[in-house]
């Protein structure tokens, strides 16, 4: 590689990386927790999915219920369930029967969250199957979606800059194809090298070759699953980019036309009939019939249009059982009237290549196909990623530290990374303490999370910027995350009574599972805080970073 | 350790115009590309591909912008691969 070459990728990976080094790292931060995404809400709200596994869902009690609160007549009702919870996420519409929707407009409520808004007395709400009670969205809101959504950014949404899409997501997507720039250019850089210095690292060396030896060591072992992330998380978050010019060139410009052959949508429309449907409703029959249909599959979408009426339809939507198919993902819609299926497709058989492409993106973005072992290999790739960023943030100013650079550069470079290191590091007491703080304090919702993590982020990070010391940010905020991680099963067992040796009896593994985990990371943590400080005894007088 | 200055783009207005020729031009020439397989594949099947293969070239094509010696050379290179690709389009085929 002739030298102008490598100086380029030098400069345009560190160009890159120092952009986007601050917001990689809560992403890469709340996105490893969010593997966890479904354990963390049982252990949250203690109730475990895996101690009721064998528990049947009993849909039709659901709708008669909602029947009976609501008359559901000339409703679209629509069941989102997610993997591995009883949770589903209940989206019901105004009626369409006009005869019986009330003369006089209610006002329109305006609601807030997800941007969603249901016009006259439509309802939105998660119903839990087991427990057999609803909440609204911000009252069921938890750690889990919290950790979840941070990781691209949701909640900067509501900052107030309009230009046409979610803002939050938009700098989500920017920073997922910085990140794959600045993977390729980190690749070119060390091309030469990869090799022979593949097993090179020399943690006890000189501060410098620390952090660049960690960067690059790291960062080559990690290559490939970074780059999985930086693809796929851009197609996940920011997808307008590329569909928009599509849309224009292959489709006219009709979205919804696009959306549908990409089987995002479906555009069906299912005419209101005005006359009652003779025969008894029967929900539950036609999601037992696709059960059998296509061998226990995961039923993700239940949709029923126009209930009640002739013209009603039931929607089932479904990935297959992870055991026969990776990919397949079916729809099977039923006309009630006369009990016939109108469009099949099923997940086992005719997998498309859509649905494949679409698979492997969720699949290897969300590393739901492998169990347990497979997310605790993903978590700890997960932070090394995090690893990654914070040394090469101290790569960039440790490698600026010489007599030949400005004093007010210096003292610039110096300023900017004490402030990211600060905020980032800062991200991991703040979060194990949000986790004892919904234990102790008995009514969560989106606003307490909010306000305690948000501020309790801030107040770390102001601390941390004031302190003015890397190597006490450093230091301390492993300490404190891991004395607070280590406290999750404390208060869990406190608080809910769910000690893990009782959770361990009860079979609720997903319960005991976040505890163990946070256990092990408490355990880490303190490893590395004594290995930080014998280290700090060795090289005395003290480096000024280490 | 920083990289050394002699290699890289001194004037801000060469740099930003090969920002802009990575990032729009790059962007251009990925989508005109793409679109050249709609004649041959169903268009949905391409629109999915490039959802990886995409990122992937528009990524490369910005860094390859940033090893140009000239940014106005970049710009042209990338303008003619852009107008060349979408031939079929204004030549409405």
């Amino acid at each position: 590689m002739n030298n102008r070459k490598y100086n380029i990728y030098f400069h345009t990976h560190t160009i890159s990386g120092i952009f986007i080094c601050a917001i990689l790292f809560v992403i890469f931060f709340a996105g490893s927790y969010s593997f966890f995404k479904k354990e963390i809400s049982a252990w949250q709200s203690n109730s475990s999915y895996v101690s009721h596994e064998k528990q049947v869902i009993r849909y039709d009690r659901l709708l008669d219920s909602l029947n009976q609160q609501y008359n559901l007549t000339g409703r679209d009702i629509s069941l989102f369930f997610q993997e591995k919870t009883f949770d589903t996420y209940v989206d019901m519409s105004a009626s369409k029967d006009s005869t019986l929707v009330p003369k006089k407009k209610p006002e329109a409520k305006k609601e807030k969250g997800r941007g969603r808004r249901r016009e006259g007395d439509g309802q939105y709400f998660k119903y839990n199957f087991i427990k057999r009670d609803s909440k609204t969205y911000e009252q069921s809101y938890d750690m889990g979606e919290f950790l979840y959504r941070l990781h691209f950014l949701a909640q900067l949404n509501q900052v107030p800059i309009r230009l046409g899409f979610a803002f939050g997501y938009m700098i989500a997507g920017l920073v997922a194809f910085l990140f794959l720039f600045a993977l390729i250019t980190g690749l070119m850089l060390h091309w030469d090298k990869i090799v022979s210095n593949f097993f090179v690292f020399r943690p006890w060396s000189k501060a410098k070759t620390v952090w660049t030896d960690a960067h690059t060591a790291l960062g080559v072992i990690g290559f490939p699953y970074q780059f999985i992330y930086a693809v796929t998380g851009i197609v996940l978050i920011f997808n307008t980019v590329l569909i928009t010019p599509f849309t224009y060139i292959f489709y006219d410009g009709k979205s919804e036309k696009i959306f549908q052959d990409l089987d995002y949508s479906d555009a069906r429309e299912y005419t209101y009939g005005y006359s009652r449907l003779t025969q008894k409703i029967d929900v539950q029959s036609y999601v037992d019939r696709t059960r059998k249909m296509w061998g226990d599959p995961f039923i993700q979408r239940l949709i029923v249009k126009n209930y009640g009426d002739t013209s009603m339809h039931v929607i089932v939507e479904g990935t297959a059982n992870k055991k026969d198919n990776f990919s397949g993902t079916g729809r099977v819609i039923y006309r009630v009237q006369d009990d016939k299926i109108i469009y099949q497709k099923s997940p086992i058989d005719n997998v498309t290549y859509i649905d494949r492409v679409k698979s492997i993106i969720y699949r290897l973005h969300f590393g739901d196909y492998g169990g347990y072992a497979l997310k605790i290999v993903y978590f700890i790739l997960g932070l090394m990623g995090c690893v990654v960023i914070i040394s090469g943030i101290l790569v960039w100013l440790v490698g600026r530290e010489k007599d030949s650079i400005p004093a007010h550069k210096r003292k610039f470079n110096f300023w900017l990374a004490n402030i990211f290191m600060a905020a980032c590091m800062s991200m991991f007491p703040v979060t194990a303490l949000t986790f004892i703080a919904v234990k102790v304090n008995s009514a969560v919702d989106q606003a307490f999370i909010y306000h305690f993590y948000f501020y309790g982020w801030l107040l770390f990070s102001a601390y941390y910027i004031f302190r003015r010391n890397l190597k006490r940010t450093n230091q301390e905020t492993v300490l404190l995350g891991s004395i607070f991680s280590l406290l999750i099963p404390v208060a869990n067992g406190i608080y809910s009574g769910n000690w893990i040796w009782k959770t361990y009896a009860a079979g609720a593994s997903d319960i005991m599972i976040f505890d163990l985990f946070s256990l092990s990371l408490a355990l880490v943590g303190f490893y590395s805080f004594y290995k930080m400080k014998q280290k700090d005894k060795k090289d005395l007088p003290a480096v000024a970073i280490a | 350790m920083p990289a050394n200055k002699k290699y890289l783009t001194k004037s801000p207005f060469q740099r930003f115009l090969k920002i802009t020729a990575g990032f729009i031009g790059g962007y251009c020439v990925m989508i005109s590309f793409h679109q050249l397989f709609g004649y041959v594949f169903e268009p949905k099947l391409v629109v999915m591909t490039a959802a990886i293969t995409g990122y992937i070239l528009w990524a490369v094509l910005l860094l390859f912008a940033f090893l140009a010696e000239k940014a106005w050379k970049i710009w042209l290179l990338y303008i003619v691969l852009t107008l060349l690709f979408s031939l079929p389009i204004l030549l409405k085929l």
